[in-house]
C-alpha cells in the first residue's frame, strides 16, 4: 500500500468513526434506534438518501458499464436516476404520513396481516441480500487496488469484503438510524466530491467529451475476454444487427431492443421496492418533507449520473492511449483496454492523479460501498428486529432488548453477505456482462420492482387491496422473477437472455394483476377508511409544523429574554 | 406568519370526505405526470431504435441527440417532472385539506394577546 492509500484510508475511517460518535443515539428507543427520531430534514435526508443507494454499482458500476459497452452502459444511469420519480409520485408523502419503521411494518399494518408482514419480511430479506453481496464484491475489489494485501489466510479481495462489512456492521451497531444518517450525508459528499474532483481533472488535462464520444463511435468496440492463450480483444457485436459490429456511441453493444427496455423499466420499478432506501422516508418528519426530499435527491442524481457516464467515457478515450506510456497498466489491460471495467475510475484516478488520486478514488469506492451496506443493515435490522423479534419472538421485549435484536441482526446479516462475496470471484464472472458490480444490483433491483412496487403502490393507492391479494401479488413477483432470472443464465440464445435476466416488464404486471384478481375475491380490511385519512390527509404534517414553529418560536423567545436580562 | 399566533391544542384534523377529493386529484397528478415521465424514458431508447438520424447525427462537436439525452438531457426532465409534481401536490393539499379548520386557527390567533 503507498501512504497515500494508507493516508486515505486512515483519514476515512477516522472521519466515519468521528462522525458516528458526535451523533450517537441518545437513548435506546426503537425509534431513535430505526427512525432517527423522525427529525431528519429535508436537505440532510436527501444528502443521506444519496448515500444510502449510490452505492459500488453506482460508483465504479456505471462508468464501468458505460466504459465496456457505450451507451447500452448509460442506461443503467439513466435507470438508476429515473427510479426516484416513481417513488416521488407514488410512495413518498403517504408512505411517511402512514409512518411505520419498515416496508414489511408498512405493509403488515395497511392490510391488518400478521400474514403479509412475514412474507414482506421474506422479500425484503432476499432484495437485501441480493443487494449486499454487490457492495461486498465491489468493497473486495476496490481493496485489492487501494492496498493489494490480505490478512494471514485471506487474498487482498477477500480481506477487503470482510473488513469493509464487519466495520459498517460495527458503525450501525453502535449508530442507529442517527449516525448512519449523518454518515451517509457525509460519505455522499465525499463521493460526489471524488466524481467532481476527477471530472474537473480530466476537462483540465484536454478531454473534450463531445470528440470522445464521436471518436469512440468512428471505430468498432472491442473489450478483452479470457481465451486459450491468454486474455484477448474481441470486437462486440450489434446486438440489434448481429451481422455487424458494435459502436460506442450508439445502442446494441449489450442488448438487443427488448432488453434495452427490460433494463430500464427494471431500475425505474425496484428503486420504490428498496427497503434501504424506503426505510429512510419514516426519518421526515412529514409527508411534504419526505415529498420535498425526493426533489432534492433527483437533482442530486442527475448531477452524480451525468458525471459518472462522462468519466466511463473519459476512461474509455484516456486508458487506451495511456496504456503505452505506463508500465503498470500492462497487468491490467489487453491493448489497451481493461479487463475489469470497475477499475476504470480507479485507474483513472491514478493517471490524472497518481498515488493520491487513485486513493481519492479508492476511498470514494469505499465511501459508496460502506454507506450503501450501512442502510441495508439497518434496514436487515429493522425488519428482524422490529417485524420479527419484536412481533413474533418476543412480543413483550423492552425497548432495550428491541434494538440489541436489531443490532444482533445486522452482524449476522453482514456475515452472511460476506461470506457469499467471498464464494464470488469478479474475475471469473466479469466477461459475462457489462459490469458485474451494476448487474448484480439489477438482480436486487429486479427482484423488489417485480415483488414489492406494485403491491406497495396498489396497497398506497387502492382501497380495496387485500392481505390475501398482497401475498399472492408478492409471492408471483417474487417467483416469477427468480425463476426468469434462472433460464436467463442458462443458454436460450442471444437476445433472450438478457431480457430474461431483467425480468420486471413481465414479473411486476403479473404481480400487479394477481393481486388485483385475488383481492377482488378477498375482503379488503374494515378500517380502511381511518387508514386513508391517515395516509392521504395532512392533519398529522400540520400539527408537526405547528410544534416545529412553537418550538422554534419559544426558542428564539428564550433567547430574546437572555439577551434582555443581560 | 406570525410565531405568536400559532397554538399546539388546535384539533387537527380532515374529514373523510375532504380526504378522499384530495386522494382523488393527487391520484390524477401522479398518474398524469408518470404517463409523461415514461414516455420520455421509454421514448430515448425507442427513438435510438427507430431513427437512424437520433444516433447518427452529430450535434455540438460530434455527440449524437441520442447520446446526449441519455448523458445530460434524461436527468434534467427527471428534475423537471418531479419538481412540478410535487409544487402542484403541496398545492393540491394545501387548497384541499384543512381548510374547514382556518376558523379555528383565526379565532386562536385572535385570542392569543
Amino acid at each position: 500500500m503507498t501512504a497515500a492509500g494508507a493516508t486515505a484510508l486512515v483519514a476515512l475511517v477516522t472521519a466515519l468513526v468521528l462522525v458516528a460518535w458526535l451523533v450517537r443515539p441518545r437513548g435506546t428507543s426503537t425509534v431513535d434506534f430505526y427512525l432517527a427520531g423522525q427529525r431528519v430534514g429535508v436537505a440532510t435526508n436527501a444528502l443521506a438518501i444519496c448515500g444510502d443507494y449510490f452505492s459500488a454499482a453506482s460508483f465504479l458500476g456505471v462508468a464501468a458499464a458505460v466504459y465496456v459497452s457505450g451507451l447500452d452502459g448509460v442506461w443503467y444511469a439513466v435507470g438508476f436516476a429515473a427510479g426516484f420519480v416513481p417513488v416521488l409520485l407514488f410512495v413518498a408523502a403517504p408512505l411517511r404520513r402512514f409512518g411505520e419503521f419498515s416496508i414489511p411494518d408498512f405493509l403488515g399494518r395497511r392490510l391488518g396481516s400478521e400474514r403479509v408482514r412475514l412474507v414482506s419480511v421474506g422479500v425484503v430479506q432476499v432484495v437485501i441480500l441480493s443487494y449486499l453481496i454487490p457492495q461486498a464484491v465491489g468493497s473486495g475489489i476496490t481493496w485489492q487496488l487501494l492496498v493489494g494485501r490480505g490478512l494471514p489466510g485471506l487474498d487482498p479481495y477477500g480481506t477487503g469484503v470482510l473488513l469493509s462489512t464487519m466495520f459498517v456492521a460495527a458503525l450501525v451497531a453502535f449508530g442507529g438510524m442517527r449516525g448512519t444518517t449523518w454518515t451517509q450525508a457525509v460519505q455522499f459528499l465525499v463521493l460526489l466530491g471524488a466524481l467532481v474532483w476527477l471530472a474537473l481533472a480530466a476537462i483540465g488535462s484536454g478531454f473534450r467529451y463531445p470528440e470522445a464520444v464521436s471518436d469512440l463511435s468512428a471505430t468498432p468496440l472491442a473489450n478483452p475476454v479470457p481465451g486459450p492463450t491468454g486474455w484477448e480483444l474481441h470486437a462486440e457485436t450489434d446486438q440489434l444487427d448481429p451481422g455487424t459490429a458494435a459502436t460506442f456511441g450508439e445502442p446494441g453493444a449489450a442488448y438487443g431492443p427488448l432488453a434495452q427496455f427490460a433494463l430500464i423499466l427494471t431500475l425505474v420499478m425496484g428503486t420504490a421496492g428498496l427497503p434501504h432506501v424506503m426505510n429512510r422516508y419514516f426519518t421526515s418528519p412529514t409527508g411534504t418533507a419526505a415529498r420535498m426530499t425526493t426533489v432534492w435527491v433527483l437533482g442530486l442524481a442527475g448531477l452524480f449520473y451525468a458525471l459518472a457516464v462522462m468519466l466511463g467515457t473519459a476512461a474509455r478515450r484516456r486508458i487506451a492511449d495511456a496504456a503505452d506510456e505506463h508500465a503498470w497498466l500492462a497487468a491490467l489491460t489487453t491493448d489497451g483496454v481493461l479487463r475489469v471495467p470497475e477499475h476504470a475510475l480507479p485507474v483513472l484516478g491514478r493517471l490524472y492523479g497518481g498515488d493520491i488520486g487513485l486513493a481519492v478514488i479508492a476511498a470514494g469506492a469505499l465511501v459508496a460501498v460502506m454507506s450503501t451496506i450501512a442502510g441495508l443493515l439497518l434496514a436487515a435490522a429493522a425488519s428482524w428486529g422490529h417485524d420479527v423479534y419484536e412481533r413474533h419472538i418476543n412480543p413483550r421485549a423492552t425497548q432495550r432488548q428491541a434494538v440489541w435484536a436489531g443490532r444482533a441482526s445486522t452482524a449476522v446479516v453482514a456475515l452472511a453477505a460476506a461470506g457469499m462475496a467471498m464464494v464470488l470471484q469478479p474475475d471469473s464472472l466479469a466477461p459475462s456482462v457489462p459490469s458485474i458490480v451494476a448487474a448484480m444490483v439489477t438482480w436486487a433491483f429486479a427482484i423488489a420492482g417485480s415483488a414489492l412496487t406494485p403491491v406497495f403502490v396498489l396497497a398506497i393507492w387502492w382501497r380495496g387491496t387485500t392481505a390475501a391479494g398482497a401475498v399472492a401479488g408478492m409471492l408471483t413477483g417474487g417467483v416469477t422473477s427468480i425463476s426468469m432470472f434462472v433460464l436467463g443464465m442458462l443458454p436460450v440464445g442471444p437476445g433472450i437472455g438478457e431480457t430474461l435476466v431483467t425480468p420486471t416488464l413481465v414479473a411486476a404486471p403479473l404481480a400487479a394483476v394477481v393481486c388485483v384478481l385475488v383481492s377482488r375475491a378477498t375482503r379488503p380490511p374494515d378500517d380502511v377508511d381511518r387508514q386513508w385519512l391517515i395516509m392521504h390527509g395532512t392533519a398529522a404534517d400540520r400539527q408537526a409544523e405547528r410544534l416545529a414553529h412553537l418550538t422554534i418560536s419559544s426558542l428564539g423567545r428564550g433567547r430574546r429574554d437572555r439577551q434582555k436580562g443581560d | 406568519m406570525d410565531d405568536a399566533g400559532i397554538r399546539l391544542d388546535v384539533d387537527e384534523h380532515d374529514t373523510p370526505a375532504e380526504v378522499d377529493a384530495a386522494f382523488r386529484t393527487l391520484r390524477r397528478v401522479a398518474v398524469w405526470h408518470f404517463v409523461l415521465f415514461l414516455a420520455a424514458v421509454l421514448g430515448v431508447p425507442a427513438l435510438s431504435l427507430t431513427l437512424g438520424w437520433w444516433s447518427g447525427a452529430r450535434i455540438d462537436g460530434g455527440m449524437s441527440p441520442g447520446f446526449a439525452m441519455a448523458a445530460f438531457g434524461l436527468y434534467v426532465f427527471f428534475l423537471a417532472v418531479g419538481l412540478a409534481a410535487a409544487t402542484l401536490s403541496s398545492a393540491v393539499e394545501a387548497r384541499m385539506l384543512g381548510g374547514a379548520h382556518d376558523d379555528t386557527t383565526e379565532a386562536g390567533t385572535e385570542d392569543t394577546p
